[in-house]
């Protein structure tokens, strides 16, 4: 007899309750992933479905499938697809936008790096977050590594550069100010700890937070000065490599490379993947969230 | 582990009188799949299964489930053999089986926990496998459906060591073998591979169930035990873990599974990691959903 085999298996998650995704939207977000790298997983996929509706309307596309030619076929189409990358990525800023990525940072990663480190007569930890924009995601770091300070990190200095292109989004991270929206998964704990009350609907972060942190304006694609981005721990580059051709990106990453010290780890956004743009960072696992290493020398696997 | 241990082990295991609750068609089922050979075993799986309709029932409604890629219920087995498959209905059939192979009480660990991880590594095999065109994808499913298997008896005959080793495991957030071999001197992967003896699984099953921890012990198979090692790890990493935080990193590219595999199959090679781990965190929801229609009877810890 003949066996019928059937293709691949499509994991789908039905959407709750709404009507079924067109299938256009999932070659949508597989040209987003081939050219940003930004993957919009099934279930999110509904998310990317209101980033294109509201491009849609701009333009006046009818349907998916116009908006597709769009996408595609027209000489705007790179503009277009920033201005999508734009829709689908807006509403991810926050402080503590990733736990995973902080359990992984304090729980496995810190640990090892203190372990190697407490040999060094300086005992100094720099964290650089490359695109820091309004600063939620600096402050979240900062604000998890005071936690440590009595515990793994004590006797140690903390530095956390925030740097951005644009000097309007570092004015505003300075000023540290964050209504509901942007703490909406700040806990309690933290938000007693680290903030003062500003307002009835605003809190600003505290001097003891803003102390860690130095913001300047930098261009990740002017050579000469992230050649003088040295002996970096941790690089966080959340969501702005998108925006780079893969040539650029490449380079990016190349400098990330040199600037991190042996035995660093980069991370990109939670749902951002660094392709096959540079093979001497190893792909590396931890529960809930990925990061890229650059081999201590000791490890024999550089 | 010394010939004593060894001893006690298989002796206990022999005194597990085939699981209490476990279905009637179960071994007969793992002997059909275990066998070559496709002709006539369509109508003796038939056979099989109508003298279970409660397992009958299972499986048609299994078999529409996102996972599987069917969109409606079959009406038959023989309808669903004929648009899955024989191969894949046999390992839906074993997925079905195993649900109530295992009595309620007798759970040390949380009984939907297991399950996600065994049901969730089952599918991370297939997944591989049809990446890397392996011939047979569903006897990988077998392999990582059951690779675990050893759990289980140590629940039923190893309960309060097991325990130890349990609550070992989730307060230093140690991986869960190496708690077993330090509070019990032996771990699942003994007691699994006494129970498949015992029940006459294929030899690559068993050398799966054998050495999935260690693979540098494994003789046989070693292809297959690499797929069923890593995926057991990127699940864990994953959300499909054993219900706690595991304060590890895991480096697939760099574990000595990979070349093994790389060398059966060069097209692993091209797999994107890292698009791969979201298209299994797709595959999350579906998976809770089965795990909760297939063995939602077994109630929580007691």
């Amino acid at each position: 007899m003949t066996i019928i085999t059937q293709p691949a298996a499509v994991p789908v998650t039905p959407n709750k309750g709404a009507e079924p995704v067109d299938p256009v939207y999932r070659q949508i977000r597989d040209l987003v992933y081939k050219v940003s790298g930004i993957y919009k997983a099934e279930e999110k996929l509904y998310l990317l479905a209101d980033g294109c509706t509201r491009r849609m309307k701009q333009l006046g596309a009818r349907t998916p499938r116009d908006y597709w030619d769009q996408l595609t076929a027209q000489p705007s189409r790179d503009g277009e697809l920033r201005q999508l990358l734009n829709e689908i990525t807006i509403g991810e800023t926050c402080l503590f936008r990733s736990q995973p990525q902080l359990d992984a940072l304090r729980k496995v990663i810190l640990p090892e790096i203190v372990g190697e480190k407490n040999k060094q007569i300086t005992k100094r930890l720099r964290i650089w977050s490359a695109g820091c924009s309004t600063g939620e995601e600096s402050y979240t770091l900062a604000m998890n590594m005071l936690e440590e300070r009595d515990r793994l990190l004590q006797g140690w200095t903390l530095e956390i550069l925030a740097t951005d292109l644009n000097d309007r989004s570092i004015e505003t991270a300075k000023a540290g100010i964050y209504g509901d929206y942007a703490l909406r998964n700040t806990t309690d704990y933290f938000k007693r700890k680290y903030f003062s009350i500003l307002d009835e609907r605003k809190l600003q972060v505290s001097a003891e937070v803003k102390k860690l942190i130095t913001f300047s304006r930098l261009n990740l694609q002017d050579d000469s000065r992230m050649l003088f981005m040295k002996g970096i721990d941790l690089v966080f580059c959340c969501n702005v490599l998108i925006y780079f051709d893969g040539v650029s990106k490449a380079k990016v990453i190349n400098h990330f490379f040199s600037n991190l010290n042996f035995g660093g780890y980069f991370f990109l956004g939670t749902s951002e993947s660094l392709m096959r743009l540079n093979d001497q960072f190893h792909l590396i696992h931890f529960p809930g969230t990925i990061a890229y290493w650059k081999p201590s020398l000791k490890s024999g696997k550089l | 582990m010394t010939v004593s241990l060894a001893e006690t082990i298989h002796e206990r295991v022999r005194h597990i009188e085939t699981m209490p609750a476990i279905p009637a068609v179960f071994l007969p089922l793992l002997k059909l799949l275990s066998s070559s050979g496709q002709d006539a075993r369509v109508d003796e799986v038939v056979r099989l299964v109508s003298y279970d309709n409660t397992i009958a029932a299972q499986c048609l409604r299994v078999a529409s489930s996102p996972l599987f890629g069917l969109e409606k219920s079959p009406k038959s087995i023989k309808g669903a053999v004929l648009t899955l498959g024989l191969r894949r209905v046999e390992t839906i059939l074993l997925t079905c089986c195993l649900g109530q192979a295992f009595p309620a009480k007798k759970w040390v660990l949380d009984p939907a926990v297991f399950w996600r991880h065994s049901l969730g590594c089952a599918m991370v095999c297939r997944k591989f496998s049809e990446k890397l065109a392996v011939a047979d994808g569903e006897k990988a499913y077998m392999a990582g459906l059951l690779h675990d298997i050893g759990f289980m008896v140590n629940c039923l005959v190893f309960p309060e060591e097991f325990a130890k080793a349990m609550k070992r495991a989730r307060g230093e957030e140690i991986p869960l073998d190496e708690a077993e071999q330090s509070t019990m001197g032996f771990t699942h992967c003994e007691t699994g591979q006494a129970l498949a003896e015992k029940w006459g699984l294929a030899n690559d099953v068993i050398e799966v169930i054998a050495h999935h921890h260690a693979i540098e012990k494994s003789q046989k198979a070693r292809p297959l035990v690499a797929l069923v090692h890593l995926s057991d790890l990127l699940c864990r990493m994953r959300g499909l873990g054993y219900g706690y935080y595991e304060r590890r990193m895991v480096d697939l590219i760099a574990d000595p599974a990979w070349p093994i595999l790389l060398q059966e199959h060069r097209d692993l090679e091209g797999v994107d990691l890292v698009r791969f781990t979201f298209e299994l965190d797709e595959a999350v929801g579906a998976i809770h959903a089965l795990v909760a229609m297939v063995f939602g009877s077994a109630p929580a810890r007691t």
